[in-house]
């Protein structure tokens, strides 16, 4: 293994003037494409020397910037609350094609393992695929309520594919989980954490949490569900980061994770490939990240950021992080020390 | 503030006490109190030509002082032995009695408590310290001390404290709430700025009285303390002003100036002092703060109680008593203490005044000659004319709304089986009665809205009376000890009418009464129903509502 | 049932009537009210949606979209051209025109919740000498009637927090709101099981006869408010159905909705039709100091559906010339965004809106900055806002209350009108 969490230390803060909700990164280097609270895309090379962001051009969205995909070695795919789905030529900077996709705001934007396939889900409740080349929608289908059990609009927040592809899940504000077939569009199982959605019947009488972030396990066996626990006063983000393990197919839950240390918002979730530790971030008033031991739900290691986390991206070797959140981008490295007699490590720094 | 009070110091007082401020000689000060309120209010009758009511009757006087003095209406017993009795010394022997007994006790420290603590009823320690002061007959100076000053280390007094303690957060309310009940000078309206219009209550009285309390703060440990240093600083809100900022001086209401001690100190001094006061005010194992060497609270007490510069707190106080045994002060409103508005009775007021500074602040003395005054006891029924003469003039008794204690305290008493309380000799046993009634009286006086300046009744609580289970559980069930199970008993209904309305009322029936009722009674077939229906009409009846 | 109980009852109707005629008369000196003014006024009812807790100007009706402090929902053109609120509000947005008024300028100062509040229910800030009564207290006397059968302030309060039940002042306990709170069924308004409909009358009835001789010769404000509250038990029991939706067709049921909100705006409808002056219901908890913008989407969503349908049921049943709808709480929220992508506490430049009785639809009034940080045009504090609400009633905001020497006009010192937002 190159990793090891307990070796986490920051190596970039970069501080940005908006709010950063997504991020995509180019592959093998430090070139992160950034969806903002701006409404705009921008792109930012971390490990220059000194980093400053670039902005796309163009008729770009109309609001903050919730997803961001590459689908092609020059081009990205962004999404936003506007119910656009955006084409990007990665080198203009400038749109390509735009697609109204969904009837409200878009949540969240992901990309098939195979690079063909994206899908986004929207507060209409529905999980759409496109055709990542030509912008075509291939199905849609949602299990989801569109209206809470105490009458107020629901949300879909979240969706993932699994490491094969073969499988989607989306995950709503009530702490409903459905999980379909890519190719059919059935649905092939359902998952609920309720503890995820507060609603408080009386002090404040309304709701607030949801799941927040999906992460199937390299296996496809388990899925990690992640948001915030229950929350006494609502009015803030005051409850432990949860995260729950299911092994779906047997209906089971594996792990209930309440984080001892952090009070939080889980925003992103990304197993480790070997399938031993999860990743999960997100934040409140700060941010944190926490490494978690699949087998045992034990925390392996966790530190604070110093921002609120909206979305990670992991390098290839799966020992850096790249975040971006709230005014700042931040980089981490958690590299396990080289074995010294060890040759393609060495050729690799 | 846009409004103003209008103070003219000059006129406020005279320092000469044996003459009032009209330049009149006063009276003698070896007169009895009640001859001396009764002189000065004829006088004022005589000169407007108003012919005051006729004196109450026995049984409307009864529960006129047992209301006003014990806090409570009297029970039928009570009512009864008081008519009864033929002797000429009655009346001063019941004040006399009252005044030395627990439902005193008990009803002043309710009375104070709603003037002290308006806002934070029924806290615990503070009712303590007022029960304890009372019960020592402690004068209101010493008590005044002991709000303001006290002492933290003193068991019986350092709750006292409360008083500033509940508003050390704001200023405001420490500075309005002293001046309001001590003084009885509400100086909010000058905070902004000069009145344009009344050049002698100037921002600088506001500031002034607020530098007294600026240094007061409470620890984390909950203990009272004063910074030794800062300053109060202002500046009119008016466009036109030119003085610009100002630092408020050490000065009361009379315009006397307090001079502080100049010390020096160095930064660093500063420094770890800011930091001790910090450390208190964050911490629990802090330790408490030294005590300044010059306080501000205790130079306003200082102050305040001199000879020459009493003249608010003294006539104050005499203003105070007076408007809650006549339902209006001599000065009124009571917070209104300035020259233009006028006392109903100038000499009246400053012969009160001066005879209860040589006296101490003596609150029974003063109880005591205003209760047994002629203008205390007068009937509360004008029949004179279509509408009584202004009450300033004191020539009807007026009709007073029960404070939320005394209502519910007279509820209790009056639907209780009226052959089971303690006989009257048997003082130990009362005193233990009062007590119990007292905690009896808490839930109900919860129910009730305190009566200030025009009150007015809610009909929450007509809606109260007449729907509440509640109501009909506790004042009219059918137990052997209550009223109504006592009643049930007795086969003759003129026998039920007169035990119901003396239970109530503290009086007879009268003939109207005996025949309306009989004949109710008559009417119903359902004995039982029927004498909770009548004792359910005299409990909400005005007559057991108000004190008149 | 014998005669002689019938007796009872008329004897003491009579007498009561007589009674009554004579307080009134005594009262109505105190009310300083000359004819003209009664007519201007009558019929006139308010609707107060309090958003407690602090609704933000920026997900209802200040949008900034675009702006560093906008978030992420757009602005919607409404039906009054050139006039954009959030999308949060489309069915508001089609009515704006026709019923009503923005102001976009509130400058308010106090942005403590406590505080605020204070400021907001009486239009001025807190004065430890004198408690002012609130806007429920001073409509409820001056819109009111003395003997009026129904209430003539109620408070709905269903959350806990925040919860103020509001109050009279120094107006006295006779303009001191019906407080709903747990329950929309308001307290002691139900006769007991125990006793008969016909006791029940029986006994107010007697009373009644027996207290006329007390009250004959002695003369106090206080003791004909007592006589006064006895009275008006019966008609308040009356009014026992006004609180009960069931009363109303399933089909309007359902226009209202489900929520609570919605319901209570329904209550609310009723209590006004039958002759309510002001009716107050609070909307609690805006205080999103954390996700601002779902806790919006939520509360946003319950307000939109519950005002249009009210507006518009109001509307059709002619009700809402003479009904002014407010909606504004303690403060609004800060342009600023934090990281919990909430907003805080914010009074100095935000909005509240006016609808219906004496407003010009679709105007809306005063400008804050690009961002929203400050109030670029118009700046008006709570004190006008109130002298605007009072003028829409046809009440003079000037007329002034005596509290003992101290004369005390309706809406703050200085205050002025906007005259913009009236007819």
């Amino acid at each position: 293994m190159a990793s090891d969490p307990t070796k986490l230390q920051k190596t970039k803060d970069i501080g940005i003037p908006s709010i950063a909700m997504c991020v995509a990164r180019v592959p093998n280097s430090g070139r992160l494409i950034f969806g903002s609270s701006d409404f705009k895309l921008h792109e930012i090379d971390v490990f220059a020397e000194k980093p400053q962001p670039t902005t796309f051009g163009g008729e770009g969205h109309q609001s903050y910037v919730t997803g961001v995909v590459l689908t092609a070695p020059n081009i990205a795919v962004s999404a936003s609350y506007d119910g656009q789905l955006i084409w990007w030529d990665i080198e203009k900077r400038e749109p390509t094609r735009k697609v109204k996709a969904h009837e409200l705001w878009i949540r969240r934007l992901v990309i098939s393992p195979d690079g063909k396939t994206i899908s986004s889900v929207a507060d209409d409740m529905q999980c759409k695929l496109w055709n990542a080349e030509t912008g075509e929608m291939l199905r849609q289908f949602s299990d989801h309520k569109p209206i809470t059990p105490h009458d107020f609009p629901s949300m879909l927040h979240a969706v993932t594919f699994s490491a094969d592809g073969k499988f989607i899940a989306t995950g709503d504000k009530v702490g409903h989980v459905a999980i379909w077939e890519t190719t059919s569009g059935s649905k092939v199982a359902t998952v609920e954490a309720p503890g995820l959605y507060t609603w408080d019947p009386k002090q404040r009488r309304h709701s607030i949490g949801g799941i927040r972030a999906l992460a199937f396990s390299p296996d496809n066996k388990l899925i990690a569900v992640g948001g915030i626990g229950q929350i006494g006063n609502i009015d803030h983000l005051d409850a432990p980061a949860r995260i729950e393990i299911f092994d779906w197919q047997k209906g089971e839950r594996k792990h209930e994770l309440n984080n001892d240390k952090f009070k939080a918002l889980v925003e992103d979730l990304v197993f480790d490939p070997s399938g031993q530790w999860l990743l999960s971030s997100g934040g409140a008033g700060d941010g944190f990240v926490t490494f978690t031991n699949v087998e045992t739900g034990k925390t392996i290691h966790q530190d604070k950021l110093p921002m609120h986390v909206h979305q990670l991206a992991l390098n290839e070797s799966s020992d850096t992080l790249f975040a971006v959140g709230h005014h700042k981008i931040v980089v981490c490295e958690f590299k396990a020390d080289p074995p010294p007699a060890d040759p393609a490590e060495a050729a690799k720094s | 503030m846009r409004w103003i009070l209008r103070i003219n110091f000059a006129a406020l007082w005279l320092l000469t006490i044996a003459v009032a401020s009209n330049g009149a000689e006063l009276p003698s000060a070896d007169l009895p109190i009640e001859q001396v309120i009764d002189q000065f209010v004829q006088q004022r009758l005589d000169a407007e030509k108003v012919a005051a009511a006729p004196q109450a009757d026995d049984a409307n006087l009864l529960r006129r002082l047992m209301l006003d003095v014990a806090g409570r209406i009297p029970t039928s017993e009570e009512a009864k032995g008081f008519v009864a009795n033929g002797s000429a010394a009655k009346r001063v022997e019941l004040v006399d009695r009252l005044l030395a007994s627990p439902d005193f006790v008990w009803h002043q420290r309710n009375e104070f408590d709603r003037m002290l603590l308006p806002n934070k009823p029924n806290d615990g320690d503070f009712r303590k310290y007022l029960l304890w002061a009372v019960k020592e007959n402690r004068s209101w100076e010493a008590m005044f001390r002991d709000m303001l000053v006290g002492d933290e280390a003193d068991e019986n007094r350092k709750h006292a404290l409360t008083f500033i303690k509940s508003r050390a957060r704001d200023l405001d309310d420490m500075l309005n709430d002293t001046a309001i009940v001590f003084f009885g000078v509400n100086v909010t309206c000058a905070k902004c700025h000069d009145h344009p219009l009344t050049p002698d209550w100037k921002q600088h009285h506001y500031f002034g009285m607020a530098s007294f309390f600026s240094r007061t703060y409470v620890t984390k440990k909950n203990l009272l303390a004063e910074r030794p240093f800062g300053e109060v600083k202002f500046k009119s809100k008016r466009k036109d002003d030119t003085k610009g900022e100002q630092t408020a001086k050490f000065e009361f209401l009379t315009g006397s100036i307090i001079d502080e001690p100049v010390v020096e100190r160095s930064a660093d001094d500063l420094k770890k002092i800011e930091e001790t006061i910090k450390a208190a005010m964050q911490k629990d194992d802090a330790p408490p703060p030294e005590k300044p060497a010059f306080s501000p609270r205790e130079k306003l007490v200082e102050v305040a109680l001199r000879s020459e510069d009493n003249r608010f707190f003294a006539r104050n106080f005499v203003n105070r008593v007076w408007d809650r045994f006549f339902g209006r002060g001599i000065v009124h409103p009571v917070d209104q203490l300035h020259a233009s508005n006028a006392p109903s009775h100038p000499e009246l007021l400053d012969w009160l005044t001066r005879d209860t500074v040589a006296h101490g602040y003596d609150l029974k003395r003063l109880i005591r000659g205003i209760v047994l005054s002629q203008a205390y006891s007068r009937s509360s029924e004008w029949t004179a004319g279509a509408l009584p003469p202004e009450s300033g003039l004191f020539a009807v008794a007026k009709v007073k709304p029960l404070t939320p204690r005394q209502y519910a305290l007279s509820l209790l008493i009056a639907t209780h089986n009226p052959t089971q309380w303690p006989l009257l000799d048997q003082a130990e046993q009362w005193a233990t009665r009062r007590e119990q009634l007292e905690n009896a009286s808490n839930g109900w006086s919860g129910q009730f809205e305190m009566p200030g300046e025009n009150f007015q009744v809610a009909v929450d609580e007509a809606l109260l009376f007449n729907n509440n289970k509640r109501v009909e559980d506790e004042f009219l069930r059918d137990s052997s000890d209550r009223l109504v199970g006592h009643l049930k008993t007795l086969s003759d209904n003129q026998a039920v009418i007169e035990t119901a309305i003396q239970s109530i009322c503290s009086r007879p029936p009268r003939d109207d009464e005996r025949t309306t009722l009989d004949e109710f009674l008559k009417s119903r077939s359902d004995r039982v129903t029927a004498i909770q229906q009548l004792v359910w009409v005299l409990l909400t009846g005005p007559e057991m509502r108000f004190s008149f | 049932m014998t005669l002689s109980r019938r007796g009872f009852l008329n004897a003491a109707a009579v007498g009561a009537t007589g009674t009554f005629a004579a307080d009134m008369t005594r009262l109505d000196t105190l009310r300083h009210s000359a004819w003209a003014d009664e007519v201007k006024t009558q019929g006139k009812r308010v609707i107060l949606l309090w958003l407690a807790g602090g609704a933000s100007q920026l997900e209802t009706f200040d949008p900034k979209p675009g702006r560093p402090t906008g978030g992420p929902y757009r602005a919607i053109p409404t039906s009054a051209t050139g006039v954009h609120i959030s999308e949060l509000l489309p069915k508001m947005a089609a009515r704006i025109q026709q019923t009503t008024a923005i102001v976009r300028s509130l400058n308010t100062k106090n942005a403590d919740h406590g505080g605020g509040a204070v400021i907001m229910e009486t239009g001025r800030i807190k004065d430890p000498g004198i408690e002012y009564p609130d806007l429920g207290a001073v409509c409820a006397k001056e819109l009111g009637r003395l003997d009026s059968a129904v209430p003539d302030y109620v408070s709905m309060y269903t959350s806990t927090e925040g919860r103020r039940k509001g109050g009279s002042g120094f107006l006295g306990s006779r303009y001191a709101p019906m407080f709903l709170s747990e329950s929309m069924q308001p307290e002691n308004i139900r006769r007991l099981e125990s006793i008969s409909d016909l006791d029940h009358q029986d006994r107010l009835a007697l009373r009644d006869l027996l207290a006329k001789k007390f009250t004959q010769n002695r003369h106090s404000d206080s003791l004909g408010s007592h006589t006064q509250a006895y009275q008006r038990v019966r008609g308040l029991m009356a009014s026992e159905k006004l609180f009960d939706i069931e009363q109303e067709p399933a089909e309007m049921r359902a226009k209202y909705g489900p929520t609570q909100f919605g319901q209570q705006c329904l209550i609310a409808r009723r209590l006004v039709e039958a002759g309510v002056p002001f009716v107050k219901v609070a909307r609690a908890w805006w205080d999103s100091h954390g996700e601002n913008f779902e806790t919006h989407r939520e509360l946003c969503a319950d307000l939109d559906h519950s005002m249009s349908v009210l507006l518009d049921d109001l509307k059709d049943r002619g009700l809402l010339e003479h009904t002014l709808v407010l909606t504004f709480g303690e403060f609004g929220r800060t342009p600023g965004i934090n990281s919990s992508l909430g907003r805080d506490h914010f009074a100095a430049a935000w909005s509240a809106t006016l609808s219906g009785c004496g407003v010009r639809g679709g105007a809306c009034y005063g400008k804050t900055d690009e961002d929203g940080h400050k109030v670029a045009d118009g700046e008006v504090g709570a004190g006008d806002l109130f002298a605007t609400i009072l003028t829409a009633l046809g009440i003079d905001p000037n007329k002034e209350y005596h509290v003992g020497a101290r004369p005390v006009p309706l809406s703050d010192f200085g205050s002025k009108p906007i005259k913009d937002v009236l007819v």
